[in-house]
């Protein structure tokens, strides 16, 4: 079987009936996507097929031969990061970590797609990705961001609009 | 049949660090011949930010900039001993012994300057990754001439370590549970108000706001301090309404297996979430911080039980609060089972759940 | 300040976006065997025949480790603090709660080590299990923990239960205008770290060996490996710090230890990954609490004393149980200042998951607990719940239950902080409170004895 990976064309000799996800974690060593569950459940091994975010674990790979699968590590890199990359890290959005590539997958699909920044739809359109660390907050906050159009400071990070700050009186120093 | 709507409060406090036997952390840090600064501590970050906390803290200390810290927290060999990542302790405990280890380095850097310069150490300051001298700003070399002089130039490491331990509180007298000494490194405090909708045909509870305010010593990283915050109060929430191993407990059966039989939060349950920071820095804490990481899902379960109460006048008193549990307390009341026993002094509220309903080998009572 | 204190970005964030980071099931090793293991299928049980034999000799099994590889099988999570081992590593000749591991094996693949599990041989003999706390008191219950019987009963002074006893509880019953009681059952909870528990173990060319962890503590993991597998620290290396999320339920050490003794069996790197219905059926989780309050109350709304029963469901084995009823015990009066307690805690063991921490451990059932008995109360009385929350609230120099003065509280502080951000108008009297050490209106007679002389936290 055929498949571009990342922009890179590789063959692939796994089963045919191997999860999406086995291949690129074993076969192809690509390690983004996380087995969270391997059965559908978290969405923390989600990757593109042919731009759509498909759940890799519950994929066949016979199912999508020849077909173009872009994971976490082909939407940017350190040095180049996508906009919803640097959102992530200006909005503070991972904090452990391993449900955000599945996230940041989803979520560049989503504004990719023209999603609005209303977090109801934001909500609506991420809701199987679970996340155990951030409240799903500044996860919102994040795509919301993106889907406005904002530019990010990645040296810094954002506060929420919904906190506020007060020192105990007595307790200045 | 309706919904209906409710307010209810709930107030806690929370233990930084467990001094119930010692607990101790331990760090070092080398610098490099340009001034760059190596940390060596065996924090774990488990998403909690322990590097970020600590090389921030470092950085600070020293008088580096932030981007200047690399920070190793990898193995067993090369850093030493902390206690883990658990009891609210990483940014308190394991904070102050990299603070420790950096004040080292700190003065190590000044004694070198202050033979480069040949001023007292006591008149330089460092900040920004130079040393300067008091008051006579234009007088200074960088932190990184400082460590190449003192590699290349005195044949010294610039180096420190710190360690820091909470000695472990005995308790001194068993009957009494009275202790020798703070089986904690400080107390932080909050509070929290919950907005629910009630279902009073369904039993569903929607959860529509939770406002808190807390009490987070000192924010090292106030973004990360409102993401623990933030990530606590949805966990709250799970286990106010959701979250149950056993959901016909006490027996063991139909246990959830995955994601979609075991009820974690969404993003479909999300409540708007509204947070009060308070600073109230504590004696003993790196820059007076606090563990807040635990504490943030405490609040919300009985602030849910009691909007509940508020809003259709039930207690639901075994948690997680399900649809069934409140369907059961409603039809109670609709059947006037609900009352409390009161006689004389005593209001006695469920005792149908009490040991005493169960067996008569344990007695329990006023 | 300007390095504390500033919104840095995540020391890892970069790796965190870009898929970069490294976590355990990350590391790649050539020659790697995967690992799965046998477990209970009885919540109580005699093991009366384990063979091991026809796994063993499958094609691609390299290693079967069952309890008769272990140096020391029982090692206590809290043996550092006195309190006796009590659950074997891997179960020997009795299962206690279902999904209990008995045996470990390392394949080349998942799949051969998943079918030579189910090709060792088990005999059971079910025996009657015990899962309701509140039955493991009768004389006639099953008895579900070798070491400690039903309950933990090795409390120092050689008691069976944690007390706590302040002040003089029948005298503050006897003042009570109103006497309110009311019992809270919180549940189980598993922690759902996004990352399963996880391990690689390396057996190295000089005889040391090499575990890439997940564990959220690192050195309390070396030490129990160490001590099980009855090697000086030296010879293991513990490497991680990097965590897919715990909550409290990776400080067990789930997967290195066996692991790690599959890798020194088989003489090859083996990789053991639980899957997430392992980690939901068989991981330690939060435990339940049962708790039973009685307050002492005046009618002008004085907490004069608590009475308060607390059981602890542990499940089948001790791990922190007894650390977190401790905790558990110490915080029982929440954020008020109440003078005169009587309070008796148990760990009781029962057929399930040996229950671990998780965030707030010992507390999270006990604010759930207090806060909606204090909502009762102020009811009760008809009282405004800000009011009586705050008139009761702990303040400078007011003692803890294990009587340790109350430093720098905050109680009074976030209460009025909360009521402004969510619209309340407190009065005047109660937005005029402050923290400060007790005097006037709001140092009643009982509470003079109870103050301390500050310098605890
Ligand atoms: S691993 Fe695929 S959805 Fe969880
Ligand atoms: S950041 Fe840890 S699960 Fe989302």
């Amino acid at each position: 079987m055929e498949l571009t990976v990342n922009s890179v064309a590789r063959t692939v000799q796994s089963p045919p009936l191997s999860s999406l996800l086995t291949v690129l974690r074993e076969e192809l060593d690509i390690t983004s996507p996380k087995a969270g569950c391997e059965s559908g459940g978290c969405g923390a091994c989600t990757v593109l097929v042919d731009g759509q975010p498909r759940r890799s674990c519950l994929t066949a790979v016979c199912a999508v031969d020849g077909a173009e699968v872009t994971t976490v590590e082909g939407l940017g890199t350190p040095e180049d990061l996508s906009r919803v990359q640097q959102a992530f890290i200006h909005h503070y959005a991972a904090q452990c970590g391993f449900c955000t590539d599945g996230l940041i997958v989803a979520a560049t699909a989503y504004v990719g797609g023209g999603g609005s920044a209303d977090t109801g739809d934001i909500g609506e359109a991420l809701a199987g990705h679970y996340c155990r660390c951030t409240g799903y907050v500044k996860i919102l906050e994040a795509v919301a961001a993106v889907a406005r159009g904002d530019t990010f400071d990645t040296a810094s990070t954002a506060s929420s609009a919904n906190n506020t700050y007060v020192t105990i009186a007595g307790a200045e120093s | 049949m309706a919904v209906h709507r409710g307010k209810g409060l709930a107030t806690v406090e929370y233990p930084t660090g467990m001094n119930q036997n010692g607990d101790p952390s331990q760090a070092w840090i080398k610098v490099k011949p340009d001034g760059r600064v190596d940390v060596f501590s065996g924090t774990a970050d488990i998403g909690n930010g322990s590097k970020t906390v600590q090389s921030q803290i470092v950085a600070e200390t020293i008088g580096v900039p932030y981007d200047w810290v690399t920070y190793d927290n990898s193995n067993t060999d090369s850093s030493p001993m902390c206690t883990g990542t658990f009891a609210s302790r990483a940014t308190f405990v394991a904070g102050n012994a990299v603070l420790k280890a950096a004040r080292q380095v700190r003065e190590r850097i000044l004694a070198v300057a202050s033979r480069e310069l040949e001023i007292d150490p006591a008149d330089l300051e460092v900040a920004d990754g130079s040393v300067s001298v008091k008051g006579t700003p234009a007088k200074s070399m960088g932190v990184d001439e400082v460590a190449g002089a003192a590699t290349f130039v005195h044949g010294e490491l610039l180096t420190g370590d710190g360690a820091h331990l909470n000695p472990g509180a005995a308790i001194i007298d068993p009957t009494t549970g009275e202790v020798d000494k703070p089986p904690h490194a400080a107390i932080s405090y909050a509070a929290c108000t919950a907005e629910v909708e009630v279902d009073d045909e369904t039993g569903d509870v929607r959860v529509l706001s939770l406002t808190q305010a807390y009490d987070i010593g000192r924010a090292m990283n106030p973004t990360l301090v409102e993401g623990q915050i933030d990530g606590g109060a949805v966990m709250g929430l799970g286990f106010g309404l959701l979250e149950d191993c056993y959901p016909y407990y006490p027996t063991a059966e139909h246990r959830g297996d995955g994601m979609n039989t075991y009820h974690v939060p969404t993003m479909a349950e999300l409540p708007e979430i509204k947070n009060v920071l308070m600073e109230n820095p504590s004696s003993g804490g790196p820059y007076g911080a606090k563990g807040i990481g635990e504490m943030s899902n405490n609040a919300q379960p009985a602030a849910i039980a009691n909007a509940i109460h508020d809003a259709v006048g039930v207690w639901v008193t075994e948690f997680p609060i399900t649809p069934e549990r409140v369907l059961a307390a409603l039809d109670a009341k609709s059947e006037g089972r609900s009352e409390p026993r009161r006689e004389g002094r005593v209001v006695a509220f469920d005792e149908e759940l009490s040991i005493n309903s169960f067996t008569s080998a344990k007695t329990w009572g006023a | 300040m300007k390095v504390v204190g500033a919104r840095l970005p995540r020391y890892d964030g970069v790796g965190h976006v870009t898929g970069r980071t490294t976590y355990v099931d990350d590391v790649r090793v050539p020659g790697m065997l995967h690992a799965a293991a046998l477990r209970s299928v009885h919540h109580n049980a005699r093991i009366t025949r384990l063979d091991t034999g026809a796994a063993a000799a499958m094609a691609g099994v390299h290693a079967v480790v069952t309890h008769a590889d272990v140096p020391l099988l029982v090692y206590g999570h809290l043996s550092g603090a006195g309190i006796p081992g009590d659950e074997p590593l891997l179960a020997k000749d009795h299962v206690r709660y279902r999904g209990q591991p008995i045996a470990l094996v390392a394949a080349d693949t998942v799949d051969i080590a998943r079918a030579a599990c189910a090709a060792i041989e088990v005999d059971y003999e079910e025996l009657p299990a015990l899962f309701d706390v509140r039955l493991g008191f009768d004389g006639d219950a099953p008895v579900i923990n070798d070491t400690f019987g039903n309950w933990y009963d090795q409390y120092e002074g050689n008691l069976d239960v944690r007390q706590i006893r302040k002040g003089d509880i029948d005298a503050a019953m006897d003042a009570a205008d109103l006497i309110v009681s009311g019992v809270y059952r919180t549940q189980s909870v598993e922690q759902v770290p996004l990352e399963t528990q996880v391990c690689v173990a390396i057996p190295e060319p000089d005889g040391r060996l090499t575990i890439h962890t997940c564990t959220q503590a690192m050195y309390f993991s070396l030490g129990v490996v160490c001590s099980h597998l009855q090697l000086p620290m030296s010879q293991v290396k513990m490497v991680g710090g990097t965590v897919g999320g715990g909550f409290g339920g990776k400080v067990d050490t789930a997967s290195d230890t066996l692991t790690a003794l599959a890798a020194q069996k088989s003489g090859q790197p083996v990789k053991w990954r639980w899957t997430r219905e392992e980690e939901m059926l068989a991981s330690g989780n939060r435990g339940p609490w049962h708790m039973e309050i009685i307050d002492a109350v005046t009618s002008d709304g004085w907490i004069l004393g608590r009475k308060m029963l607390t059981i602890h469901d542990a499940g089948a084995y001790g791990r922190f149980s007894v650390y977190g009823l401790t905790k558990h015990s110490f915080h029982h009066t929440g954020a008020y200042s109440i003078p005169n307690l009587h309070f008796d805690g148990y760990v009781v063991f029962t057929n399930k998951i040996p229950t671990t921490a998780m965030r707030g451990y010992g507390v999270t059932g006990l604010s759930t607990a207090i806060e909606v008995h204090a909502e009762r109360v102020a009811k009760e009385l008809g009282m405004d719940p800000y009011e009586f929350r705050l008139k009761n609230a702990n303040r400078v120099n007011d003692t803890s239950p294990n009587r340790i003065a109350y430093e720098d509280p905050s109680t009074v502080e976030v209460l009025q902080s909360l009521a402004a951000a969510t619209g309340v108008e407190l009065g005047d009297g109660l937005r005029a409170m402050t923290r400060e050490q007790r005097s006037g209106d709001m140092l009643p007679d009982h509470l003079v004895a109870q103050i301390g002389s500050g310098g605890g936290h």
